[in-house]
C-alpha cells in the first residue's frame, strides 16, 4: 500500500467537505449558527487514540458501518456534556408544544428520549461527513443504522471493531471541529477503514510514485525523537521539569496552519533548516511561559519592560538549543545531517509569525505535513508549541531513502506523562 | 472559515481567512487576523457602499494552475475577483478605490530572498495600476503583524498591531 500527497490532498478535501455538510445539517437541525473550525488529517497510533479517550471524561458516540466506496466504520464522538447540551437545544427547538420537558437543568442523563435524540444528531453528522466524502470521491457509500455508544475508555467505542488500529498501528484520523456561536460543539471524528478498502482507494487516487505506507512509521519515529529532545533540552536549560504532552503528525492545507495558532500575542523563535529535508521550525510560547523561562534562565533581577535584551537573548538561546536537539532527533532517524539557521526572535500576534513560512512554502505546495508538539511543565507555566514544517518533496525523498529495518531497530522509548496543569 | 446559518442581529465581524475574499454591500465589518507577510486588500465604491476584503498569500496567480479555484490566494487574481463581484452587486468600476495593509517581512531567512511580504505589496500595486484603481491609503512593510477591520460602508480600514491601544491606525 502506497500513498502520495495527491491522495492525502483528496482525503483532506473529503474531511473539509464532510465537515461543511455536517455543519450545515447541524445548523438546519438546531437553528443555531455553526462554523467549521480547523480540519486536519492526523496520523495516530492505536495507543495514542486510546490514551486520548482515557482523560476520565464521559463520552458518547454514534457509529455506523460503511460499505461500498469506503468500507469500515465512521464514529462521531462527543463529550457527554456537549452531547447533552446539543440534545437540550434540539428538544427546546422542538418547541413548547412538543411532548418533552426541555428545561435545560433537568436533563442530567440519557433516557430513551434523549438517547434517541443524541443518536439522531450523531447520525446526521456521520451522514454529512459520508455524503461529503462520496461527493469528493464521486462514488456511493452505504451507511448502516446508527449505534449509540457510551463510556469512559476507548473499549466500548472501538473494542469490537476489527478495523480499529492495534496499539502500534498508525491510523489515519479525520479531525474536524464544528463550533456553534454561543455553545461549544467540539467533537472528534474517527474513520476506521478496512485495509483493503483503503489500499484500493489510495491506488486510485495516487498520481505519483509516492511512499510505502509502512514508511510512515519513520514519520512517527521522527516526531517522537524530535519531541523528546525538545523536552529534555528545555528541562536541562531552565531547570523546569517538562514533558511531551501532545505529539501529532498532521496533514493540512497551508492556510489551516496559522488558523490553529492562538489569536494572541506570543513569543517565539523561528529557524529555517537545510538538509534532507529542509523546511522551517517554530517554537511558540505564551507570554507568561516566556516570562517564566526568562526568570529561570537569567539568575539576577532584570529591570526590563516586556522582553528586553536579556530576555530576548535567553529565549533565543533556549530556542537554538531546542532546535538543535529536535533536528538531531530527526537526523538520527533519517541517518543524515540537518543544519539550521540562527534564531529569529518574534513577539507578535501568533498567526503573523507563521504566515511568512506558509507563504514561502506555498510557492510550490498546497499542503504540508506539520509535526505538532506541545511541551508542558508540571505545576509551572511552560507551554511550548513546536511547529516543524518540512518541504514536501524533500520529506518524501527523505522517507523513501529510509531503511524500514533500521526504524525497527530503534526501540520506542517515549513515555507520555500525565501533566497536571491546573 | 465558512459560517453556516445566521443569527439575526449578531454584530460579529465576518472573518476573512487566508486565501479568502468577501464582498459585502452592508455595514458588515470584514476582519482578517494576524497578517504577517500576507496582504489585506480592501476595495470599495464610496457611492454605492459596496466593498470587499481579500487576505492574499502569494503575488502571482496568473502562473498558478489553481488560481481559478482559489482566486483569493493571489494578489492579482484576488483584485480582479473582488472587482468583478462588486460590479455584479452594483458597484461602479470607475469609482472603486483601494486600501492595502500587511506585507511585513518578519524573518530574514536566506530562503526568503527579497522578502515574501515585499513581493505581495509589489504585485498588488502593479495589478491596481493596471486596472486603473487608485490606491487611497496603505500601511505596509515593516517587521510586525497586523490585524485589519474593513467596513465597506464607510471605506474605513482599521489596522491594529500587537502594541495594544498604541498600535491602532485608521486608514
Amino acid at each position: 500500500m502506497k500513498l502520495d500527497v495527491n491522495a492525502l490532498g483528496t482525503f483532506y478535501r473529503m474531511a473539509r467537505e464532510g465537515a461543511g455538510l455536517a455543519a450545515g445539517r447541524l445548523t438546519h437541525m438546531l437553528g443555531v449558527e455553526t462554523k467549521v473550525g480547523v480540519t486536519k488529517l492526523n496520523f495516530m497510533r492505536g495507543q495514542e487514540i486510546r490514551r486520548d479517550f482515557e482523560d476520565s471524561t464521559e463520552k458518547v458516540g454514534v457509529r455506523v458501518k460503511l460499505t461500498g466506496g469506503i468500507e469500515g466504520y465512521s464514529v462521531v464522538v462527543f463529550e457527554r456534556e456537549n452531547a447533552l447540551r446539543i440534545v437540550e437545544t434540539l428538544l427546546a427547538e422542538a418547541g413548547p408544544d412538543a411532548d418533552v420537558n426541555a428545561d435545560v437543568d433537568e436533563i442530567d442523563g440519557f433516557d430513551e428520549m434523549t438517547e434517541s435524540a443524541a443518536t439522531e444528531v450523531g447520525h446526521i453528522m456521520n451522514s454529512g461527513f459520508i455524503d461529503g466524502w462520496a461527493d469528493v470521491l464521486e462514488t456511493v457509500i452505504d451507511v448502516s443504522t446508527p449505534e449509540f455508544v457510551e463510556g469512559q475508555t476507548a473499549e466500548p467505542f472501538f473494542g469490537d471493531i476489527d478495523e480499529a488500529p492495534a496499539d502500534d498501528d498508525l491510523a489515519l484520523l479525520f479531525q474536524s471541529q464544528i463550533e456553534t456561536v454561543g455553545t461549544e460543539v467540539g467533537f472528534s471524528h474517527y474513520l476506521f477503514p478496512k485495509r483493503e478498502s483503503m489500499s484500493k482507494l489510495l491506488e486510485q487516487l495516487r498520481t505519483s510514485e509516492g511512499i510505502e505506507y509502512d514508511k510512515l512509521d519513520g514519520f512517527d519515529r521522527m516526531a517522537e525523537r524530535g519531541a523528546e529532545e525538545v523536552a529534555k533540552t528545555a528541562t536541562t536549560l531552565t531547570g523546569i521539569d517538562t514533558s511531551v504532552d501532545i505529539r501529532r503528525l498532521n496533514f493540512v492545507s497551508l492556510e489551516a496552519i496559522p488558523e490553529q495558532v492562538a489569536n494572541e500575542k506570543l513569543v517565539g523563535v523561528a529557524f529555517e533548516f537545510d538538509g534532507m529535508p529542509s523546511g522551517y521550525l517554530l517554537f511558540l510560547f505564551d507570554e507568561e511561559s516566556a516570562h517564566e523561562i526568562v526568570d529561570a534562565m537569567v539568575p539576577m533581577e532584570v529591570d526590563e519592560d516586556g522582553f528586553g535584551e536579556m530576555g530576548t537573548s535567553a529565549i533565543k538561546e533556549l530556542g537554538n538549543i531546542m532546535a538543535s536537539g529536535f533536528l538531531d532527533g530527526w537526523a538520527n532517524v533519517l541517518d543524515t545531517t540537518i543544519d539550521h539557521s540562527t534564531p529569529e526572535f518574534i513577539h507578535d500576534i501568533g498567526a503573523a509569525a507563521v504566515d511568512p513560512v506558509i507563504i514561502q512554502l506555498g510557492e510550490n505546495q498546497d499542503f504540508a505535513f506539520v509535526f505538532d508538539t506541545v511541551v508542558m511543565a508540571d505545576g509551572r507555566e511552560f507551554d511550548c508549541e513546536v511547529y516543524a514544517i518540512p518541504d514536501e518533496s524533500d520529506l518524501e525523498r527523505a522517507l523513501n531513502n529510509l531503511d524500514v529495518d533500521r526504524i525497527e531497530e530503534t526501540p520506542t522509548t517515549a513515555e507520555f506523562q500525565e501533566v497536571d496543569n491546573t | 472559515m465558512k459560517t453556516y446559518g445566521t443569527e439575526p442581529g449578531a454584530p460579529t465581524p465576518v472573518q476573512v481567512g487566508i486565501s479568502e475574499l468577501v464582498v459585502s454591500d452592508g455595514d458588515d465589518t470584514l476582519k482578517s487576523y494576524g497578517l504577517g507577510s500576507c496582504l489585506a486588500i480592501a476595495l470599495y465604491d464610496p457611492n454605492t457602499n459596496i466593498g470587499g476584503l481579500a487576505h492574499v498569500m502569494l503575488p502571482d496567480g496568473d502562473t498558478a494552475d489553481n488560481s481559478e479555484r482559489k482566486p483569493g490566494k493571489y494578489a492579482d487574481t484576488a483584485i480582479r475577483a473582488l472587482l468583478r463581484r462588486m460590479v455584479e452587486q452594483g458597484a461602479n468600476y470607475t469609482a472603486v478605490e483601494a486600501k492595502i495593509a500587511g506585507g511585513s517581512d518578519m524573518f530574514e531567512f536566506e530562503s526568503f530572498g527579497d522578502g515574501v511580504g515585499q513581493r505581495n505589496i509589489a504585485a498588488a500595486k502593479t495589478e491596481l495600476e493596471k486596472l486603473g484603481v487608485p490606491l487611497e491609503a496603505e500601511d505596509v512593510g515593516g517587521e510586525y503583524g497586523r490585524t485589519v477591520e474593513f467596513t465597506p460602508g464607510t471605506g474605513t480600514l482599521v489596522v491594529k498591531t500587537s502594541d495594544g491601544d498604541n498600535g491602532v491606525m485608521e486608514l
